[in-house]
């Protein structure tokens, strides 16, 4: 039963790495590091896991516990911007894939844009940006969809005028 | 957070053990000292151990929940009935924490007779215990300093501590709601 409950969690954590590094990227702020942010979330759900019950997909109940760490850990480092201990057992270094300049470029107004949100929207927005449904995203948050997709116009709206005054 | 819970954690332990000290202490007074006055105050001192002991108890059942597979909202909602109750908890100390003990010190201080009258000869007590008056002024005084001193402690937590993670979990909330009144 444990191992088949290991080979669950190193599935869900295989086929979920990438995601989860990617909004830990996102969330990471100096001197907080993405790959501090990836262990904490990795821990984590290795700890609740035995508590996932399938009332959810597998895919939500992650991202769930990653925006909730990711703030959570933002708070903790806006109160006392203390220190993390890295664990070398729970290290992940995503491939680089080829990205040309110009999307290279286009990414890295995009993160900055993003850098200039608050917590709720940078939440909504990376959600979206993997292509949640806004089914998905109000179990995630909490949120209607109604409410959602009020939100996700006004912050569309706002990254659009960032990255062009960004990109002039 | 993680940092407030471990201090939550380690203050609950240490109080607990405290009291359980305590209730041990007063106990053994209880059945060795004479003076009527002095048994009753260390009757009450035992029930008001007793009583610190289950609200911390009671309290550790409210702490920051550890469910992080809530939705954003729901964890955001735990999160600040937990801070509002620590909060609650500390600015309230001179109530249940402060005041009672001491009165119930105070009852037993006042209470101290002459061991000769009650032909009690107990060395080590008599050498603690303050039988004659000034130092029966000096301690009560001493205890009015330690427990103000408690009470501004537990308040300065409450406003350093909890209040700010309150007031950013408050932010965050708010920051969830906006746009809600505009969808209808």
């Amino acid at each position: 039963m444990l191992q088949k409950l290991e080979i669950n969690f190193e599935q869900v954590l295989e086929e979920n790495k990438h995601k989860i590094f990617r909004i830990c990227s996102i969330y990471a702020v100096n001197p907080l590091e993405p790959q501090d942010l990836f262990q904490e979330v990795v821990f984590q759900i290795w700890k609740s896991f035995d508590g996932f019950k399938g009332q959810s997909t597998i895919n939500t109940w992650v991202y769930k516990i990653t925006i909730n760490v990711c703030l959570r850990s933002k708070m903790k480092l806006d109160k006392t911007n203390q220190k993390t201990d890295r664990f070398e057992s729970i290290h992940f270094t995503p491939v680089d894939e080829e990205i040309d300049t110009f999307e290279h470029e286009n990414f890295k107004y995009l993160k900055a844009c993003i850098s200039t949100l608050n917590e709720t929207d940078t939440s909504l927005i990376v959600l979206y940006l993997d292509d949640l449904s806004y089914k998905d995203i109000s179990s995630i948050t909490g949120l209607s969809e109604n409410h959602i997709a009020v939100k996700m116009k006004r912050i569309r709206k706002k990254l659009l005028d960032c990255i062009a005054s960004k990109m002039k | 957070m993680d940092g407030i819970q471990k201090a939550i954690r380690i203050r609950d332990i240490r109080e607990i053990s405290a009291s359980v000290i305590g209730m041990l202490l007063y106990m053994y007074l209880l059945f060795e000292i004479p003076f009527p006055m002095t048994r009753f105050a260390s009757a009450l001192s035992i029930v008001w151990f007793a009583f610190v002991i289950l609200k911390l108890r009671k309290s550790k059942t409210r702490h920051i929940t550890c469910k992080l597979d809530l939705s954003v909202r729901g964890q955001l909602a735990d999160q600040e009935a937990a801070m509002r109750y620590q909060a609650a908890l500390l600015d309230s100390v001179a109530y249940w924490y402060a005041i009672p003990p001491f009165i119930i010190n105070c009852i037993f201080v006042l209470g101290l007779g002459n061991p000769a009258e009650y032909n009690w000869t107990n060395s080590l007590a008599e050498s603690i215990l303050p039988l004659s008056m000034n130092l029966k002024i000096g301690t009560i005084t001493g205890l009015a300093f330690f427990y103000a001193l408690i009470i501004w402690l537990n308040k300065r937590a409450a406003s350093r501590d909890i209040k700010p993670i309150l007031e950013k979990i408050n932010i965050i909330q708010d920051e969830w709601e906006a746009d809600n009144e505009s969808n209808g």
